[in-house]
């Protein structure tokens, strides 16, 4: 018990830090939003006027509370470009990007797991060396390079999607998802490489210790030993592994977005910075963090799900 | 020595001439066992004698296929006879087939209670898998069958027991889980590859006493893997002694262990059954105190959930013994009930002591623990005083106070951040060691031993109470030839260091040292650019011993310096350790869990049990007339 208390009091911690930083970041970079939004031939009084109704002109830890304040209800103030709710604006966006996310790891599970336990079971066999051979080379490419080159192939060559097209879940989900599928395919298809190379290596690793051949002496089919016994003990370095692979793919999609065209958080942020939209920014900054907190707190719990050595009473 | 059951005489497992070999490369094959030849008949218990490499677990597990890296049968065969009539040869089966026989004919338990059972699948899975592999039993009776079982296998508390973890229990409980586990589907074989050579030695006779009572209850034929000749002696009637691959001598235990035929097996039983001579002095000088000890504890930091602690483990044994005591009515050894009391008592007290420690913890305890050395007093005799006189001038009690305040703050801050608590692992010794003198600190796993010794070796801080050393740090050799020397490092450089951390003469009288000092280990010079991967565990303990006299330490505290090594290399490294001990004069702390050891090479004893001493003296008076109940548990112990 006293472990989850400890865990969510960092976690607050580490989210109280970064929402302290993001705001100072955005007080140390030179440029003002009120300039930004009238342009530079605005006469001081105007942009005096402004800065007073978007609280600019308060001092620096009267702001930093009230953006603090509002955080915590969910409120990042308005944004300057859209003059809409921060929040509003987020939401709107968040379907294609959580989307992107979650089927980029469910295709990081799905395919991994199996190929991970092909090449270690039949380690120096053609399987494997095709299969390390291809998971170093993708390994290599990046994920918005492999994005233009799924863009060119399967939109502008094979036409199985529409190049720049979106779907909204809400009126088609099949639809959304059959967009989906493509970018989440190059945010996944490089991190598919590093786990099943990682997989492979715990499994081999496991291999050689002396429970496994405690299974093979009761008898069990070397199938069996594979995915009951020794899968959930080399998944254990694995499961800390996806929470940064996890974090990753949340960061990759950002880019990921843009090549695709997608209305994702990734393209706010990007629009938002070029705009000098701190309330957005600061925003979307202080949401991938979260998420990624959240992530890495829920690998935690599920690392000890799995190894009871590491449960705590 | 009870009375051994020796088969009704119907074959059961045969190798004919099986050499085993492992593949190098493409084309070559290395051949580790040559024309291994013997038999075993049903109900009777077989034991194989070999030391490390001899190929004796080779071949069984050739058997079963379980060797791994391609190894496999070269030449001859292996039969197994299940039923009459009925020959299968196993070397010629396929993978498929083999799995029905393994585990359910002949089932297997290995050395390594530790790392031998799932470390993230329950107790009671892993028994129950036996039954979900074999047999046909219906799902809902396999739940109350694994928990007989368990109980069979003396396991207390036989539902908790069910949905535990591995880590939860200690190694003589995994021991049991493991029999359990191998016996559940009653094989008609079971091959028992060193079993106990991985627990204390109380507990290893329990260990046997269940593989017994399975053989006689079951008519279970077991053939028992062994480097230790005293557990064959107990267990089983015939015995092949291997050596390099081959069978040396086999035949009856009584007439092979009296009056073996060949050389290798004669200097095998000289070793193992401490015949090899008392190599310890007549009268030990007693005259100069090189290490007192008055009060003196130790502690470790550690985290909540750690390993097995010894008290534990006592007290899981203990119920065990209960069990096993209403279960089985079958060759009791009736031991004093003093014993038992005794150890309930001892665990209480335990219990309570670290209740104290807990507590202690918020007293203030002395930050700097009395570790100096006489000999660094007598060189900063001054600046103490002066110290000392101004410390007195000031009203320090005060300041302490406010002192150990802050201690204790920071202290529970870290144990909050760390998760890490302080636990008292030697408590209040009292202990001298003369000069030129050999102690051993006997005793089983988590008694404290090491941790005295690395204490005492400077290698502990956590400590309170006083300890004086008249000599410089002491140096210490540790059980593992292999672990504890730098692998990416010459034995020359390894032995240069201390030199050169004490700037000792030139690089090249630092070199002429070294070379002497290999000379004296009996390594020889050209040792000096090998790497120690090239050396075999005997070599690497003398380079270890070499590194431990570079110095000219008074004092070399050795931890388990033999337990890792086969008999014949025991035999050397002790009679080294006491030439190198009359030469330069040394004084040794010597820890092991081996009373033979002990009885050969030290002067005097002191027993440790649960973090304290609980019996000292001259050897011969502790082995001949000991007073403890634990020094005579230990003692009735040795096989």
């Amino acid at each position: 018990m006293r472990y989850y208390v400890k865990k969510i009091v960092s976690l607050i911690m580490v989210l109280f830090l970064i929402m302290l930083l993001t705001f100072i970041a955005f007080q140390v970079i030179p440029g003002d939003g009120a300039i930004s939004r009238l342009g530079v031939d605005a006469t001081d009084e105007e942009v005096e006027a402004l800065r007073e109704a978007l609280g600019l002109n308060r001092s620096l830890p009267e702001r930093f509370f009230s953006f603090l304040g509002g955080a915590v209800h969910g409120d990042f103030g308005k944004s300057y470009q859209y003059s809409k709710p921060v929040s509003e604006l987020l939401t709107a966006r968040l379907p294609a990007t959580v989307g992107l996310a979650a089927i980029s790891i469910i295709l990081i599970l799905v395919i991994s797991v199996p190929l991970g336990l092909l090449c270690s079971r039949k380690e120096g066999g053609a399987a494997d060396r095709a299969v390390t051979i291809l998971t170093q080379t993708l390994m290599a490419v990046p994920a918005f390079f492999l994005g233009i080159i799924i863009t060119l192939v399967f939109g502008l060559i094979l036409k199985w999607f529409q190049i720049g097209g979106y779907i909204d879940p809400k009126v088609n989900f099949t639809g959304f998802l059959q967009y989906m599928i493509f970018p989440a395919a190059a945010v996944a298809v490089p991190k598919i490489a590093m786990t099943v190379k990682f997989l492979k290596t715990s499994v081999l690793r496991e291999l050689k210790l002396d429970y496994v051949r405690t299974a093979r002496s009761k008898g069990n089919t070397e199938r069996v030993v594979l995915w009951r016994h020794v899968l959930k003990n080399a998944l254990i370095p694995v499961i800390t592994f996806m929470g940064m692979v996890i974090a990753d793919v949340l960061a990759g999609s950002i880019v990921i977005e843009q090549v695709f065209n997608l209305p994702g958080v990734g393209r706010l942020l990007v629009v938002a910075i070029g705009n000098r939209d701190y309330p957005v920014v600061e925003a979307v900054v202080v949401y991938i963090a979260a998420v990624v907190l959240i992530v890495n707190f829920i690998v935690d719990l599920l690392y000890q799900k799995v190894d009871p050595r590491v449960r705590m009473r | 020595m009870d009375k051994k059951n020796s088969g009704n005489h119907r074959l059961l497992l045969e190798l004919d001439h099986v050499s085993v070999g492992f593949p190098i490369g493409k084309r070559e094959i290395s051949v580790v066992t040559r024309e291994v030849s013997f038999q075993v008949c049903e109900g009777e218990a077989l034991g194989i004698v070999g030391e490390s490499g001899s190929g004796k677990s080779v071949s069984m597990l050739a058997a079963l296929g379980l060797l791994g890296n391609g190894g496999h049968v070269v030449s001859g065969n292996i039969r197994f006879y299940p039923e009459k009539e009925q020959c299968l040869v196993l070397n010629q089966f396929t993978e498929k087939q083999l799995c029905e026989i393994r585990g359910d004919d002949i089932s297997m338990i290995f050395q390594e209670p530790m790392t031998s059972l799932n470390p993230v699948m329950t107790i009671g899975q892993q028994v129950e898998e036996m039954l979900v592999l074999h047999g046909n039993c219906p799902k809902e009776e396999r739940r109350s069958k694994v928990l007989s079982m368990l109980s069979e296998a003396g396991l207390p508390d036989t539902e908790a027991m069910y949905g535990k973890y591995p880590h939860e229990l200690s190694g003589g409980m995994r021991q049991r889980v493991m029999i359990a586990m191998a016996m559940i589907c009653r094989p008609k074989l079971l091959i028992a590859d060193e079993p106990t050579t991985a627990l204390d030695v109380t507990i290893q006779a329990k260990i046997l006493k269940l593989l017994k009572k399975f053989q006689k209850q079951y008519g279970t034929t077991i053939i028992l893997i062994s480097h230790d000749l005293g557990v064959i002696r107990n267990v089983c009637s015939r015995a092949v002694v291997m050596c390099a691959g081959e069978v040396v001598e086999q035949g009856n235990v009584e007439t092979l262990f009296e009056n073996p035929e060949k050389e290798y097996t004669k200097r095998l039983l000289a070793a193992a059954l401490g015949k090899g001579g008392i190599l310890r002095r007549e009268n030990a000088p007693q005259e100069n105190i090189i290490v007192k000890a008055r009060d003196y504890s130790v502690y470790y930091e550690e985290r909540e959930e750690q390993l097995f602690r010894q008290d534990e483990t006592v007290k899981q044994e203990e119920e065990a013994e209960k069990v096993e005591n209403q279960k089985s009515e079958l060759e009791q050894t009736i031991e004093p009930k003093e014993i038992q009391n005794n150890l309930s008592k001892k665990a209480e007290i335990q219990k309570e002591n670290r209740q104290e420690s807990e507590s202690e913890l918020e007293q203030p305890i002395e930050p700097k623990e009395i570790q100096n050395n006489l000999s660094k007093k007598a060189e900063s005799q001054k600046e103490n005083r002066q110290e000392s006189e101004s410390e007195l001038k000031q009203p320090t009690a005060q300041r302490k106070n406010q002192r150990y305040k802050i201690e204790m703050l920071k202290r529970r801050f870290r144990q909050f951040l760390s998760g890490k608590t302080k636990r008292r692992i030697v408590n209040k010794v009292s202990f001298d060691v003369y000069a030129g003198e050999i102690v051993g600190i006997v005793g089983e796993s988590g008694c404290g031993k090491s941790t005295l010794a690395k204490a005492v070796a400077g290698l502990n801080p956590l400590t309170e109470g006083e300890l004086y050393l008249d000599c410089k740090q002491p140096q210490m050799v540790f059980q593992d030839p292999y672990g504890s020397l730098n692998p990416s490092k010459t034995i020359g450089w390894l032995l240069t260091e201390p030199l050169r951390l004490k700037h000792c003469g030139t690089k090249e009288e630092q070199r002429k040292a070294v070379e002497q000092m290999l000379e004296k280990v009996g390594l020889g010079k050209e040792y000096y650019h090998r790497y120690p991967n090239t050396l075999s565990g005997g070599q690497r303990q003398r380079v270890a011993i070499a590194m431990a006299i570079m110095l000219k330490q008074k004092l070399i505290v050795l931890d388990e310096p033999v337990s890792a090594l086969d008999v014949t290399v025991q035999e050397q490294i002790l009679i080294l350790l006491v030439e190198l001990q009359k030469e330069f004069g040394l004084s040794y702390l010597f820890i092991s869990h081996d009373m033979n050891v002990i009885h050969r090479i030290c002067d005097r004893v002191f027993v440790m049990y649960q973090g304290e001493i609980v019996e000292k003296g001259n050897t011969d008076a502790v082995f001949e007339n000991p007073q403890h109940e634990y020094t005579k548990k230990l003692l009735s112990a040795r096989l």
